[in-house]
């Protein structure tokens, strides 16, 4: 299936700001489980895009605006298919043979640390959860299938965390929304990272969308964006993990950018001189059961 | 450990004085100068310190400290007038030893933003990278002019009870004290022009030409092309004194953060006949801070996209961003390491024992002798952050066991070691106070030490802190070249 979606947003200002310099992660992942077959990033005031690939593998488009404006307005288009269809399509390792994996994985790609050494406010150290929740957390051992453990997290993540939509902000510290015992679909993703990288295991976050079901699919769907998590499965690759719907991310899932928490994969950051805005920004979202008219991005560039 | 300090009532080790030999007389290559203050009479050295006084107040050479709570204080920089001086075989060893510890940090860091191959090696942990609070994963990929991240390092070297230079710790950030160094010069020449007669003391006076020199050669558009700014953090920055210094003595813009803009990945100075193109930046503000895009978001000093015009080749950024994690303290006990590793060669001068905290046996051990034990934050410079053993009370160990054991990966410890001791003249009397030695060396189209550097003193006597910024003071070192 292949989609269209447009992202906007629009940042206005009481009064006006100058030197303006925004990066976007907003280019969804081109990689073996999604094909974008084009995306472009409009702007208004226009500005000359630079990008640049990050750590993280993210494509990053950046420009700055330098006269006086009261307004910022950025858009994406793009032309997206998600190739993952079955998400269970894979053979994992036997749980024997998983230790031996995950070393020799974290030898050969020092940077696999950042997401199992990472700690913030979004993703705590355990420690700070147990003495919140008094109930035992969800256990991993060598013994058992880690499909197994993971899948016991995402339906135990619900006893904790209810889904409320405005419960939270976009960077609420976990322990906030765990207090509250509601939050939204980051506080989900982030109780899930939380509790899988106090098994050592490599787990990032994912900023997305989620399409909505075929028979739902309007002309236009307006949506929001997701956020989940994708955890390096042996024998899998990374696998996504939607712990607010308890389900593995499929072809429905478009991952836009990844990171250690959802700092790293802010899909808008900017700094400019004036006054701070007054207002919070206005995002629409839509997305659309068809992709035209878009060129590929250029070939090296896609990860 | 048998640690002990002068005010507990305990007898001191006996820390080794770089001017007078075992049976009290002056070592030989102080010989001339003290027969020189003996001719003169210390009434002389009275005046003399005066007139010191008074230059270092005109010149305005102050340097400012700041407190728990107060604003800071500007203070007359502390000079004394006997000379540290160093043979020219001692400096042989120092200058080829600091030489192979910044090529050697050089690689590691270039290695660490591109391959990792020392982490894939097993060589360095990859906790000890990926937990450090200066590793820069925003600048993985990128390369700097050819491949050189600290282009100006302050290397500090004290000397162990038997006379041995040790490495106490790197300093490849902003590393400052090198106007003091020249300064320092500049008012003994003036006030002691006999104490040079009797010496062949090399040159330390050249030192902005060869900053200049080395920050022009990284100019993107080239040598003969190429505009150089200091970028200050301002006023209230402790070292503001040398920024203006520097930006003078090399005929360069001194600007902040907000003086600049960059506009499509280049970077300019606003000036009164419009943009400015700039090639090269010797920024004096720590990564944090340098661009609030990429860094710290609410960081006012820096300049806005300036770290992706850095990527796109269009700047230099003087240090590299990203440096700071090889100095970081914790990494600090595995550079004799990382010689080995990248020159297959053995550390020319030694570290300081250093016990990590991470290591349980280790922190047990340094819990059960911290009054022998100096502690330090890892990421903390210019004495901040720091547990001085000796002169530390129970409740204030209690509460580095607290932090300590609530971060380890943010402590190191080390024995304390008694600071080599020389000769100051102090309010009418000469006695001694422990010293340690700040050498600079620059990297530029190959690496260079200059020969000298900031000696500084511990005032307070029996004190062994010698940081400026915790009061310290200094001397004019001279190194000689024969």
């Amino acid at each position: 299936m292949r989609y269209q979606i447009e992202h906007e947003t629009i940042l206005e200002f009481p009064h006006s700001v100058r030197e303006h310099h925004t990066e976007l992660r907003l280019t969804p992942r081109n990689d073996l489980n999604q094909r974008v077959h084009g995306s472009r990033i409009e702007t208004d005031p226009s500005g000359k895009l630079g990008h640049y690939i990050d750590h993280f593998g993210n494509r990053v488009d950046y420009f700055c605006v330098i006269p006086p404006h009261t307004r910022l307005v950025t858009r994406l288009i793009a032309d997206v298919e998600p190739l993952r269809e079955n998400p269970f399509d894979f053979s994992p390792l036997p749980p024997g043979e998983c230790k031996e994996w995950f070393r020799k994985a974290l030898k050969n790609e020092p940077s696999l640390h950042d997401y199992t050494l990472h700690r913030s406010g979004e993703t705590p150290s355990i420690v700070k959860l147990t003495a919140e929740i008094d109930r035992a957390l969800p256990r991993h051992t060598q013994e058992t299938p880690l499909m197994d453990s993971l899948f016991t997290l995402m339906e135990w993540i619900p006893s904790v965390l209810v889904y409320q939509p405005g419960a939270t902000e976009v960077h609420t510290e976990l322990i906030h929304a765990i207090k509250a015992g509601a939050g939204v679909c980051q506080d989900f993703a982030n109780l899930f990272i939380t509790v899988v990288r106090s098994w050592g295991v490599p787990v990032r976050y994912v900023m997305g969308y989620q399409a909505p079901e075929l028979s739902l699919l309007e002309k236009s769907s307006e949506v929001a964006t997701h956020a989940w998590a994708e955890v390096l499965i042996p024998g899998g690759g990374w696998v996504g993990f939607d712990a607010t719907h308890n389900l593995l991310a499929n072809d429905r899932y478009i991952p836009v950018a990844v990171g250690r928490d959802s700092y790293d994969a802010a899909p808008q950051r900017g700094s400019f001189k004036g006054d701070e805005p007054g207002k919070k920004p206005v995002v629409h979202i839509t997305i659309s059961g068809k992709g035209a008219g878009l060129q590929a991005p250029d070939a090296e560039e896609q990860e | 450990m048998n640690n002990h300090n002068g005010s507990s009532g305990n007898k001191p080790r006996i820390s080794f004085h770089e001017f007078y030999d075992d049976d009290f007389t002056p070592r030989a290559h102080y010989r001339p100068l003290w027969d020189h203050i003996r001719a003169t009479g210390q009434n002389s050295l009275e005046v003399k310190a005066h007139e010191s006084q008074l230059a270092l107040q005109t010149e305005g050479v102050t340097f400012t400290v700041y407190g728990e709570s107060d604003e800071g204080i500007e203070r007359i920089w502390p000079f004394d007038l006997i000379p540290r001086i160093i043979t020219a075989m001692e400096w042989e060893k120092i200058e080829s030893g600091l030489k192979q510890r910044v090529k050697a940090l050089n690689l590691f860091l270039n290695d660490l933003y591109t391959d990792q191959k020392i982490i894939k090696d097993g060589v360095i942990p990859p906790e000890l990278i990926y937990q450090g609070k200066d590793f820069r994963r925003e600048i993985m990929g990128i390369t700097p002019p050819q491949g050189i991240y600290t282009h100006i390092s302050g290397i500090d070297l004290i000397r162990a009870e038997d006379g041995e230079y040790l490495i106490l710790e790197d300093n490849l950030r902003t590393p400052s004290g090198v106007s003091y160094m020249i300064e320092n010069r500049v008012i003994e020449r003036r006030i002691m022009p006999e104490f040079f007669d009797k010496y062949r003391v090399r040159r330390v006076d050249h030192y902005p030409a060869l900053l200049l020199d080395a920050l022009r050669s990284l100019s993107p558009r080239g040598k003969d092309n190429a505009e150089v700014v200091v970028l200050t953090p301002g006023v209230y920055n402790s070292a503001y004194f040398e920024h203006t210094f520097l930006a003078k003595e090399m005929g360069v813009e001194l600007a902040e953060g907000r003086d600049m803009v960059t506009i499509n990945d280049i970077v300019y100075l606003k000036t009164t006949t419009g943009l400015q193109r700039v090639d090269v930046i010797y920024r004096r503000i720590d990564d944090d801070f340098l661009d609030p895009l990429i860094f710290r978001s609410d960081s006012t000093l820096g300049i806005a996209g300036v770290i992706n015009a850095w990527r796109a080749g269009n700047v230099a950024l003087v240090n590299a961003p990203g440096s700071g994690i090889a100095d970081d303290k914790a990494v600090y006990p595995y550079v004799p390491d990382i010689i080995r590793y990248y020159l297959g060669q053995q550390p020319i001068l030694k570290n300081v024992p250093t016990y990590q905290m991470t290591n349980q046996q280790d922190r047990e051990y340094v819990f059960d002798n911290m009054e022998g034990m100096v502690i330090k934050a890892v990421s903390e410079s210019g004495g901040y952050g720091m547990l001085m053993g000796p002169a530390s009370t129970p409740q204030l160990r209690r509460e580095f066991v607290d932090k300590v054991l609530e971060n380890p990966r943010n402590y190191i410890a080390q024995p304390v070691v008694y600071l080599s001791r020389h000769i100051c003249y102090m309010d009418g009397e000469l006695e001694a106070r422990h010293l340690d030695l700040r050498p600079f060396v620059i990297y530029g189209e190959d690496i260079q030490v200059v020969p000298g550097g900031l000696t500084r003193v511990a005032l307070r006597k029996g004190s062994l802190v010698v940081n400026s910024s915790q009061g310290g003071g200094s001397k004019d070192t001279w190194v000689l070249s024969e």
